[in-house]
């Protein structure tokens, strides 16, 4: 391996499901193609599995981006245990400056301990790069989006973590593909075993195909108030209803009804957010929407900053009036045809 | 068995907060309480116990004076001792030494199950738990959305959130870390006889040792507000106004 390290780099650890690397690890790979121009530092992509021979070589190929494929049965799923197992060594050995991962059930997962093991700062959920002098520096949000914070790492080390919809995908045009590299990994540690992957549950509502989805979270304050959510959704063909996570925490939703990093990605032609403050978990689910309504009562509530049309009103009394004003303008309508 | 959960005082949400004038830190005004995410993983201890025999369930917070309040809050649940391990003044401390604190704390203790919450809801960096599992060496899995314990083997079964509406499973063998997703039960009401039990119980006081802070190593340059989009349009008028406003927006969009 050691042909390959040329200058202290920034390694990203792939993510991948079915045998394809996700898409938010392909906005991961273009942060640290910005970060890697801003610092001049080359980028290694890390990829775990049983077997990665094929996969790195279709990475190298689309990025251009030296690959190393770490192999083994332990690390067939991702496992915390065993994924720290086999990246410490390697980690150690290339000494990179930045290890980048996206924000996930994986990243945040990993690199908490990650960074303790290799005594780097940890800086998670970043949606913005900018720099200080010489050295880059990291926003993320905080209270529930309504401070941006800006870090700057003080170690030779720093792991980061992507909030998905924050960088496109990578799109290259490589004209050589990367190196790849394969290392076995064998040990097995024991404590933590990764048994398999199931469906959380029955979900009746195809979100992801709908054209308009109508969400509601905390600020529909109570059960009662759920028919004027699903009357909206009603106006609007092929629509849907989702929510944010505090309206499924509230049990007013299902689980399978939730938008945002734990829940469903959606990209509707219209979404009407209705008492959802926009935290940056539920924002990265539905950032793609072409057209945002959002309706809350706060005037800064950080959904506000996204949408294309804001409305500072009590959902609960606005729908209503909103369901009138359909009725007198569907009636007209039908009228002048 | 027994078991640690970490707790965190945040702010509440409906209070005010703004940024400092040195632009560094932010200024509260309002009441704290624990975070929501903490009340989940005190509530699935306390369901632990309704299962199986459990010696203790300790209560464990980081913080200035004002954390005491969230430390009793924890024994009205029906935590069976609070430990406020102490840290003065009023600054941001950051996850890796919480983390060290809680772990040089637990690891005398010898906890067979550590929980807390996937989250804090201020700062939403999701450390804590697994630095402390780090720490200490023990597994740890985040964002558990069920899980179930065999006692005799020592070992545990869980479930953790991931995308797409999936769900990991994992055995693990105890000790282990867990950090809670919300969902994962209905936290209780404080019963009343735990409220007035609370009320007079000693809280562990524990002075946090300066030899034990670990470097820092982030710096934080500045917190700024977001940018106020100039992206969004503010319908004007009133409920009426605005409502058909909304109309004739949707319908020159051809979507109704």
């Amino acid at each position: 391996m050691s042909d390959m390290i040329k200058k202290k780099q920034i390694v990203v650890i792939a993510e991948h499901r079915q045998g394809n690397m996700t898409p938010v690890t392909g906005e991961t790979l273009s942060l640290a193609r910005e970060l890697g121009s801003l610092l001049d530092l080359e980028t290694i992509i890390i990829i775990l599995g049983k077997s990665m021979e094929n996969q790195a070589s279709q990475i190298a190929g689309m990025t251009g981006m030296d690959v190393i494929g770490i192999e083994g049965e332990g690390v067939e799923l991702y496992n915390c245990e065993a994924y720290l197992a086999a990246l410490t060594g390697p980690l150690e050995a290339l000494d990179p400056h930045y290890i980048v991962l996206p924000h996930t059930a994986m990243g945040y997962d990993l690199a908490p301990r990650l960074a303790v093991r290799l005594r780097a700062s940890s800086i998670t959920a970043v949606e913005h790069l900018s720099h200080k002098g010489e050295s880059a520096t990291f926003l993320r949000s905080q209270w529930n989006g309504k401070i941006i914070l800006e870090v700057a790492p003080l170690t030779e080390r720093t792991v980061v973590t992507v909030l998905p919809g924050s960088w496109p995908e990578l799109d290259e045009n490589p004209e050589k593909p990367g190196q790849v590299t394969i290392i076995p990994f064998n040990t097995l540690t024991g404590h933590s075993k990764t048994t398999g992957i199931k469906e959380a549950g029955r979900t009746e509502f195809d979100l992801t195909k709908a054209d308009v989805i109508v969400a509601a979270g905390r600020g529909l304050g109570k059960e009662e108030n759920l028919p004027v959510i699903y009357e909206l959704s009603g106006i609007f063909p092929k629509s849907a209803v989702g929510a944010s996570r505090a309206g499924c925490d509230a049990g007013w939703f299902d689980y399978g009804q939730q938008i945002g990093i734990t829940g469903k990605t959606v990209s509707p032609n219209l979404y009407i957010a209705c008492g959802i403050s926009g935290s940056t978990q539920h924002i990265a689910g539905m950032k793609g929407s072409r057209m945002v309504v959002a309706i809350n009562t706060d005037p800064a509530a950080s959904i506000f900053g996204i949408a294309d049309y804001c409305i500072v009103e009590d959902l609960t009394t606005f729908i209503p009036c909103l369901l009138e004003e359909y009725e007198i303008f569907s009636r007209l309508h039908q009228d002048s045809e | 068995m027994k078991i640690l959960v970490c707790i965190k005082q945040v702010p509440d949400s409906e209070g005010a907060i703004s940024i400092s004038n040195s632009g560094k830190g932010t200024e509260f005004e309002g009441t704290y309480r624990m975070n929501h995410f903490d009340e989940f993983a005190l509530e699935e201890a306390l369901r632990i116990r309704e299962k199986m025999p459990v010696e203790t369930i300790d209560a464990v917070s980081v913080g200035p004076a004002r954390v005491e309040s969230t430390v009793r809050k924890a024994l009205e649940m029906g935590a069976s001792r609070g430990i406020h391990i102490f840290t003065d003044g009023a600054k941001h401390i950051p996850p890796l030494e919480t983390a060290t604190r809680i772990a040089s704390f637990a690891g005398e203790e010898s906890y067979d199950i550590i929980l807390a919450g996937v989250m804090a809801e201020d700062d939403m960096q999701s450390l804590v738990g697994p630095m402390i599992a780090e720490i200490l060496g023990y597994p740890s899995a985040s964002s558990v959305i069920c899980e179930d314990i065999d006692q005799e083997k020592g070992t545990l079964y869980a479930e953790r959130e991931i995308e797409s509406g999936m769900r990991e499973c994992l055995e693990m063998k105890l000790p282990a870390l867990l950090t809670i997703q919300s969902g994962i039960n209905r936290p209780r009401y404080p019963a009343l006889s735990h409220v007035l039990r609370a009320r007079t119980q000693e809280i562990t006081m524990l002075a946090a040792h300066p030899g034990e802070k670990p470097e820092t190593r982030e710096e934080i340059v500045t917190l700024r507000y977001p940018e106020a989009t100039t992206k969004g349009l503010f319908l004007e008028g009133d409920k009426k106004e605005k409502a058909r406003e909304l109309i004739d927006i949707l319908h020159e969009k051809s979507i109704i």
